[in-house]
């Protein structure tokens, strides 16, 4: 029977191939608007790390002007990044499993001797960073703890700038210069390329990882300042000890915590801490300690645009549009047909044998647009991340976010499911209840 | 009041060219009630078009109350059907998202009417022809020959000098078409002349006068044959229908 | 008329979900159109505020010197004589920041009165020499540019006390000092250092676009620091900035070992990438509405010729009851004007909540309702285009149709 309306549907649709393109267009374009946003949107939001989520935790405290919150915008939350004063008291705990803190070097130029320099960025971090976020190795791995202690002259370089400057050859053991100082190569990472860049969101959303990691201590042994930060209190600032001691904020601390109990401990670490401070007359805010998640700290952070958060309502008001024309253009056709569908009446159709023909019809229609729609859709997401690139040079950014995923296409089946029901049953039901008689008759 | 000199009307497609009235003449006096048959094809709804301004002649003259009509604009020719000629269709031609009272109304909009005079002229046209009591019903919601009186209604609310009917029973069964006729005639008797095409001899035999159409032209032996008085006709014309 | 517009809701209440399904499409047409117009404008404000300094002709060039025996003093010298050099330049300065730039770190901020009696304003800050006023091309409106001998060396510290002598623009001025004439007043920044303002610029935008202190700038005379990297502001005469950017780009990325020039982009460039959200954003918006109009359009002209075709017999019999063309024309533009207002009327309360929940959730202005006008006449004037073809074709209907017997 579906083999039959099938082919009824196939042949009504070609008998009207101007109207028919206009409605598989049509539900097209609002599949395709709906898909890509949803995509974009998608891949903001989406948690880089899902099966971590649970024992991943950024670690913040509010040691904030007494006078004005760090953001005005987002007045309950404490800054993103600590002292580095409370972040070396919070690293000497041993609740948590593994813990680092760290920062970004404001300058960082990578150079091997018989290669131009090449500017990639430098991460000062501990070697519990690559377990703790899953970091893949392609050659070698991590340091030891005691070059975490001995602020060791040792690094892991991102694939990519093993690529440029070593070919893409396994370099552990070689030499390289950062900043013109020898460092000796221990690991290579595999392709890592966590979007958002969720451990690091101060300096943009989807940048790529560092180019290169070193042993946090050997930063502020040798005085490498932060490429970010934000201070508040007037003091003096004039050398980097000074810094060290002050109450400007540029350390990120993330810490994994097993289970809720050890989450609890780290809390009362944090809150017995900042008590004790309170005392010497910091921390002068209401306590405002924090042990944030990694789909939290997305949402704290602002990942998803409210420029985004917009489009997703124009596209579906978009969708919505596009359907109601469909609806319409339908509703029309098979009205129309009524001395057809009398016909098939008086020759023993039933009501539901005309309902079901038609939805086929309609469904037909749908399936069409969303098929074209997806397709659409991948080519809105390639101009996207055209629109979206800064400079053909630079990586990150939307251009790697943007692609296709299987979401994409069960979206795009779920919304032409939606199109279907919604733009075909009402047209289909008011051609099943059409009188068979009274179109039978001349006028 | 309608004198038709030698009208010719051809109508031509891409592959043939039909001459649908050849040399026509005919004069139609006021108050008359004039029956036309003839044949399918013989031109007769043609010859009504034209009568009524429905469609343009190639060559020829037709006046209309003493004016040439022949070149008048659209415009002028829709104001004169408005104004002076009313229309009774064989499928009726009820605007059926209309209620039977605003379908009487559509052509006194036209005219430009005040409300006041149109709801007059509605409700007495609706009385005469019996229908005082469905004035709210949708033309789905009557019968055929009440949707007819409906109709009849329409052509006659705004006083025409001229019916025009073009099969006006030819949807209907024979006790409805006897009921359409009586009033035909009732209207012809009050002043109003009638044209009214018809392929059935006794349905013309209720004309005072009948034309008979073949082949785009008046065929003179049957001219004025069936001139009996309306009142003898009708007899016998019911007794073959009831048959 | 009367009667006219009652035979067309009569005609309406018969096909009212045809109908209304095209009020609905008009009626999220005009709450997207008239938001859509709305953050457009608004954005297209926001990126066509006025810079301040002379967006075509200047070039910035970054620089990092990354070599362990990195000699930077030198470096700047050589670099700032090479560049004043160059034939079509009017100016150079060395800066620690490049305006719309990016980045709200680079900022300073500054008080009327020392720190413990008043709250003090953040605004960018920009290190420059002598030659910075001419190298920004930004008008000076009272006092003076800074003097070579005032130029200090660069700054170790991330938050050294400021120089002698500042330079501030108009806006920042009256902020700080309200009804007063902030020439030659002594300003103090967030360590108290008191310093006096030479001279005030009439404007200026600071590094980030996104700050709503954008018009508060300072300028001091300083060599920027070499971390992470140090700038070049150099200013040509108009037509020869590409021509400057080439030669520079050819020569300074190899003249000098040591360090790597990052970028050289015109502050043209610069202004684009300050502004690409904002520029996409309306790209978006505009397809869409774009996008919208058009189908719109479509259906009411879509559901136009489908009356029309399915109400040839009722026009010709029209036609045959005295209805002239015009008469047809109008009918049918009725029609389409009672939809397109029932859409309208819907959109008008949809237009209205979209645009209350983008204030109430996104911050968004209240929408200026002279813009849903706008929308409103738009939409119907739009209608009546749509309709306007398909009821030209039914006044063409012959009223010879209402006689015809196979309709």
């Amino acid at each position: 029977m579906i083999r039959l309306y099938l082919r009824m549907a196939l042949k009504s649709l070609g008998q009207n191939p101007g109207l028919t393109a206009i409605m598989v267009a049509t539900v097209a374009l609002g599949i395709a608007a709906c898909v890509t946003v949803i995509t974009m949107f998608h891949a903001m939001s989406a948690d880089p790390i899902w099966w971590k989520s649970d024992r991943l935790y950024a670690v913040t405290l509010d040691s904030w002007d007494v006078n004005e919150p760090p953001d005005a915008a987002r007045p309950h939350l404490p800054p993103p990044r600590l002292t580095y004063r409370d972040a070396m008291h919070l690293l000497e705990s041993n609740i948590p499993e593994r813990k680092t803190v760290m920062y970004v070097a404001r300058t960082s130029i990578l150079s091997n001797a018989d290669r131009p320099p090449i500017a990639a960025e430098a991460r000062f971090t501990r070697g519990d960073f690559f377990p703790m976020f899953d970091v893949p190795f392609q050659y070698g791995g991590s340091w030891s703890v005691a070059d975490d202690t001995n602020a060791a002259p040792v690094i892991v370089l991102s694939k990519e700038v093993n690529e440029t400057l070593f070919g893409g050859d396994n370099s552990v053991g070689r030499i390289v210069r950062w900043n013109d100082r020898e460092f000796r190569i221990v690991g290579v990472l595999d392709t890592w390329e966590p979007q958002p860049k969720f451990y690091d969101l101060n300096r943009g959303h989807f940048e790529m990882p560092e180019g290169a990691y070193i042993p946090f201590r050997w930063g502020p042994q040798n005085k490498v300042t932060s490429a970010s930060g934000r201070c508040w209190k007037p003091e003096p600032l004039d050398s980097y000890e000074d810094i060290l001691g002050s109450e400007c904020t540029w350390q990120q601390m993330w810490v994994e915590l097993p289970d809720a109990a050890t989450r609890e401990r780290m809390q009362d670490l944090l809150d017995t801490y900042t008590t004790e401070q309170r005392k010497s007359g910091r921390f002068q805010r209401p306590q405002n300690n924090r042990l944030t998640n990694v789909p939290q700290w997305l949402i704290d952070q602002g990942v998803v645009q409210n420029d985004n958060r917009v489009l997703v309502g124009l596209a579906f008001a978009f969708l919505a549009v596009c359907l109601l024309n469909v609806v319409g253009l339908l509703l029309a056709k098979f009205l129309n047909a009524a001395k057809t569908i009398g016909i098939r009446r008086a020759l023993g159709a039933r009501k539901g044998q005309i309902f079901a023909q038609y939805f086929v019809e309609a469904a037909v229609v749908s399936t069409l647009g969303a098929a074209l729609g997806l397709a659409l859709g991948a080519l809105s997401l390639k101009g996207l991340s055209i629109m979206y690139t800064v400079d053909e040079a630079t990586r990150g950014g939307y251009r790697e976010l943007l692609h296709f995923d299987v979401s994409s296409v069960v979206v795009a089946i779920a919304l032409a499911a939606v199109a279907t029901v919604v733009g075909g049953f009402y047209p289909a039901w008011r051609a099943a209840r059409l009188p068979p008689a009274v179109y039978l008759k001349s006028q | 009041m309608i004198e038709m000199r030698n009208i010719n009307k051809v109508y031509r497609s891409e592959l043939v060219e039909t001459r649908a009235l050849r040399e026509l003449s005919q004069q139609v006096g006021a108050g008359e009630f004039v029956a036309i048959t003839g044949p399918s094809g013989s031109g007769k709804t043609t010859l009504l078009n034209i009568v009524g301004l429905l469609e343009t002649f190639d060559s020829g003259s037709l006046h209309f109350d003493g004016e040439d009509v022949s070149r008048l604009s659209d415009d002028a020719r829709s104001r004169l059907r408005n104004e002076k000629i009313g229309f009774i269709f064989q499928s009726f031609n009820l605007i059926p998202d209309l209620s039977i009272y605003d379908n009487v109304d559509v052509p006194l909009c036209y005219r430009g009417m005040k409300a006041g005079e149109r709801h007059r002229r509605i409700t007495s046209a609706l009385e005469l022809v019996g229908l005082g009591s469905r004035m709210r019903h949708l033309p789905s919601q009557l019968s055929g020959g009440q949707q007819q009186r409906a109709a009849i209604a329409r052509a006659i609310a705004g006083d025409p000098k001229l019916l025009l009917a073009d099969e006006p029973t030819g949807n209907l069964d024979s006790v409805m078409a006897g009921q359409v006729l009586d009033l035909l005639q009732q209207i012809n008797q009050s002043g109003t002349a009638i044209v009214m095409v018809t392929h059935d001899p006794h349905l013309a035999a209720r004309a005072q006068r009948s034309v008979h159409v073949v082949d785009g032209q008046i065929a003179p032996e049957e001219s004025g044959t069936l001139r009996a008085p309306a009142a003898l006709a009708m007899p016998e014309a019911r007794a073959r229908e009831t048959r | 008329m009367s009667g006219n517009i009652r035979q067309v809701v009569s005609a309406l209440r018969h096909n009212r979900i045809g109908a209304l399904l095209v009020a609905m499409q008009i009626a999220i047409t005009l709450a997207v159109l008239v938001n859509a117009v709305f953050i457009v404008k608004q954005r297209m404000e926001r990126t066509s505020r006025p810079t301040g300094f002379d967006v075509e002709n200047v070039i910035a060039i970054a620089s990092a010197g990354f070599a362990q025996d990195f000699d930077y003093v030198t470096t700047l010298r050589e670099d700032l004589a090479y560049l004043r050099s160059l034939p079509g330049v009017i100016a150079a300065t060395a800066s620690n920041s490049v305006p719309l730039g990016g980045g709200v770190g680079v900022m300073a901020s500054l008080a009327a009165r020392p720190n413990a009696e008043v709250h003090s304003l953040p605004g960018g800050y920009f290190e420059v020499d002598e030659q910075g006023i001419d190298a920004l091309g930004v008008r000076l409106v009272a006092g003076r540019g800074f003097e070579q001998s005032e130029v200090e060396p660069p700054a170790d510290s991330i938050t050294a006390r400021m120089p002698k002598q500042i330079i501030i623009t108009q806006a920042f001025a009256d902020e700080l000092f309200p009804n007063e004439n902030a020439l030659g007043k002594t300003v103090y920044d967030s360590v108290d250092t008191p310093v006096t303002v030479i001279g005030i610029i009439e404007h200026m935008q600071a590094a980030s676009a996104d700050v709503a202190y954008v018009d508060r700038v300072s300028l001091v005379p300083r060599q920027p620091s070499s971390v992470p990297k140090n700038f070049y502001l150099v200013r040509t005469e108009p037509q020869q900035r590409d021509v400057v950017m080439r030669m520079v780009e050819g020569r300074m990325s190899t003249s000098n070992p040591d360090r790597m020039i990052s970028w050289v982009r015109s502050l043209e460039e610069v202004r684009r990438r300050a502004y690409l959200a904002d520029r996409n954003m309306g790209i978006f918006l505009v397809t869409i509405t774009a996008l919208l109009l058009t189908l719109t359009a479509l259906s009411l002209f879509g559901l136009a010729t489908f009356n029309v075709n399915a109400r040839t017999k009722q026009i010709g019999t029209r036609r045959a009851l005295g209805a002239r063309r015009g008469d047809i024309v109008r009918y049918f533009l009725l029609e389409n004007w009672l939809i397109s207002t029932i859409g309208v009327v819907l959109g008008c309360v949809l237009t209205l909540a979209a645009s209350y929940w983008l204030t109430r959730k996104y911050g968004l202005p209240r929408l200026d309702l002279i813009y849903l006008a706008g929308g409103v006449v738009g939409l119907w004037v739009l209608g009546q285009i749509a309709a306007w073809q398909p009821a030209r074709a039914a006044a063409q209907v012959p009223p010879a149709v209402a006689t015809r017997r196979i309709a």
